[in-house]
């Protein structure tokens, strides 16, 4: 089985985002670049296909800026196969999801897993796009992924409970978690990678032109603060209790 | 301006996130509410059936909630028509040919102020629009059927888990309560159902606590669990990473129980306790049960 995975490669989690001085975009002087969680979950997911299966083949592709390279080396030294790049700086969301319908009728996968959103925008939009774009089924939010009689099953999160659909191939599904926790690139991944080319072409290549339906940026804020928090440390445990009950009451109206 | 509402029902009521849109989508202008009948969600057979619904009625806007249902059908639908999208939007304005929305980025550690141009697909987070109560009459909701010739998966079965029938989902509740590792293992975890049981509430988790496998994934709150927004939330023994606040900062008030007084969640908490869970949540489920009777 071959599975591809598209990523994103944004501001890794734990860095604190600050907006730029125009109000309107990110500072990103000095930030680390990471791939997006989720699409780390789908690497993960693919990986542990490959560990049970080894004749699966798992490649990576970014649509984004070069920087993105780094982010294809990264999962090329977690055990991936192959990476490849376009470079597109500033294509919308629909270009995006265009360009990689593109790769995905050359490099003809099974499977794409692509992580359920980007940590960025939060808009969870490519996956499903692409999926539309394609004409395949999508399943959304996975937890799982196993082979099956002329397909595979898929494990959805909902609430309650997992609800498994069976998709025949190709199909597309969207990862919420892996079973297991993204491995780290061990030493002999890491010199694996170096060796390993990353093809990179421009969108343009594809025959896309990076225009599509989106948004503009009108203003960009921290969130509000909050603060100004009271500590109840008066009596004991019973008496702090019952002032906490009475304020949620009382004052914050939310009893 | 046109606006179609895609309804969402949860057993035989429709969601709160749907009568928050009916609200603002009635606000706008002109208001279509429709509910797709099938026996359950699948991408392609609601997108078809709703896609030609946009084609009939070409609303200028389409609000869905931004449940895990409605964000997946909105970014295929959105796709499929062509439109501008945004998900999870938590403020929604008519700008002349335009919406501006308010949306969260980075996993909340961003408010981005956003121009939509029309014709759009919006998803809007539950909670985040204001319901009056009763001056926002029950809607009128339009039936139409999912189109299962466009069906290409097949549905195997539904695995539940134990917990799941009787509480409040994380998505819609109003008042939550999480635990975090102060807890110190599964086994514990009634002290935190007890409490959500007391305030009618759902019960959630942080990361290190679904990672350890201690609760199921469904329960997370953060930055790759659920991001929510209740009335009141309540965080018993978790330190406050902020991969965890951005998941639930927005809360409108936040309790914190926690044994560090150096806790980040501290920083945040508009009510702080510093005490041991296993000493303070017994005593504390009593006072509330206490409070909601008198």
């Amino acid at each position: 089985m071959k599975i591809l995975i598209p990523l994103k490669q944004v501001p890794d989690s734990t860095v604190r985002v600050k907006v730029a001085p125009d109000g309107k975009s990110v500072a990103t002087e000095g930030i680390t670049w990471s791939i997006s969680p989720y699409d780390e979950y789908a690497i993960e997911m693919a990986l542990e296909r490959k560990d049970a299966d080894p004749s699966t083949v798992v490649a990576v592709v970014a649509v984004g800026p070069a920087r993105s390279r780094d982010a294809l080396r990264q999962a090329l030294a977690m055990g991936c196969d192959e990476a490849s790049l376009v470079i597109a700086d500033a294509a919308a969301p629909l270009a995006v999801a265009r360009a990689l319908a593109k790769v995905v009728e050359e490099a003809k996968p099974d499977l794409v897993l692509c992580g359920k959103q980007a940590s960025d925008d939060d808009q969870g939009f490519v996956g499903p796009a692409l999926a539309e774009l394609l004409g395949w089924p999508h399943v959304a939010t996975i937890t799982k992924v196993a082979p099956t009689d002329g397909g595979v099953e898929l494990w959805r999160e909902v609430e309650g409970g997992h609800e498994v659909w069976k998709a025949p191939l190709p199909a597309l599904a969207t990862v919420h978690k892996s079973e297991k926790e993204p491995r780290y690139p061990s030493l002999p991944g890491i010199m694996k990678a170096k060796k390993k080319e990353i093809p990179e072409r421009p969108i343009s290549a594809l025959g896309v032109d990076g225009s599509g339906p989106t948004w503009t940026v009108l203003s960009m804020e921290p969130p509000p603060t909050r603060g100004g928090g009271k500590i109840l440390k008066d009596g004991d445990a019973k008496q702090i209790a019952e002032q906490l009950a009475t304020a949620l009451r009382d004052e914050a109206k939310v009893l | 301006m046109k606006t179609l509402v895609v309804a969402e029902r949860k057993g035989s009521e429709l969601r709160r996130v749907t009568l928050e849109l009916a609200a603002k989508a009635r606000e706008l202008g002109e208001a279509t509410i429709v509910e797709i009948a099938g026996e359950r969600y699948s991408p392609m057979p609601f997108v078809s059936a709703l896609a030609k619904k946009v084609e009939s009625e070409k609303p200028d806007l389409v609000l869905l909630g931004a449940t895990l249902n409605g964000r997946d059908l909105g970014a295929r639908l959105a796709a499929r028509l062509g439109r501008a999208y945004a998900a999870d939007v938590t403020g929604l304005r008519a700008e002349g040919n335009a919406v501006e929305v308010d949306k969260p980025m980075y996993a909340g550690k961003v408010r981005a102020k956003l121009r939509v141009d029309l014709p759009a697909v919006v998803s809007v987070r539950p909670g985040a629009l204001t319901l009056k109560g009763a001056a926002d009459a029950p809607p009128q909701v339009e039936n139409i059927e999912a189109d299962t010739s466009a069906e290409k998966l097949t549905f195997v079965k539904l695995e539940g888990t134990a917990t799941a029938a009787k509480r409040v989902s994380l998505s819609d509740a109003r008042v939550i309560v999480s635990g975090g590792r102060g807890l110190k293992g599964p086994e514990n975890w009634h002290l935190v159902e007890e409490l959500a049981d007391a305030l009618g509430g759902a019960v959630g988790a942080s990361r290190a606590v679904t990672d350890a496998g201690w609760r199921p994934n469904e329960e997370q709150v953060g930055q790759t669990g659920k991001t929510v927004t209740p009335d009141l939330y309540i965080a018993l023994g978790i330190s406050g990473a902020i991969q965890h606040l951005a998941g639930m900062t927005s809360s409108k008030v936040i309790v914190a129980v926690n044994k560090d007084p150096d806790a980040d969640i501290f920083k945040i908490a508009d009510y702080g306790v510093v005490a041991d869970v296993f000493e303070f949540v017994p005593a504390f489920t009593e006072a509330v049960k206490k409070a909601r009777a008198s």
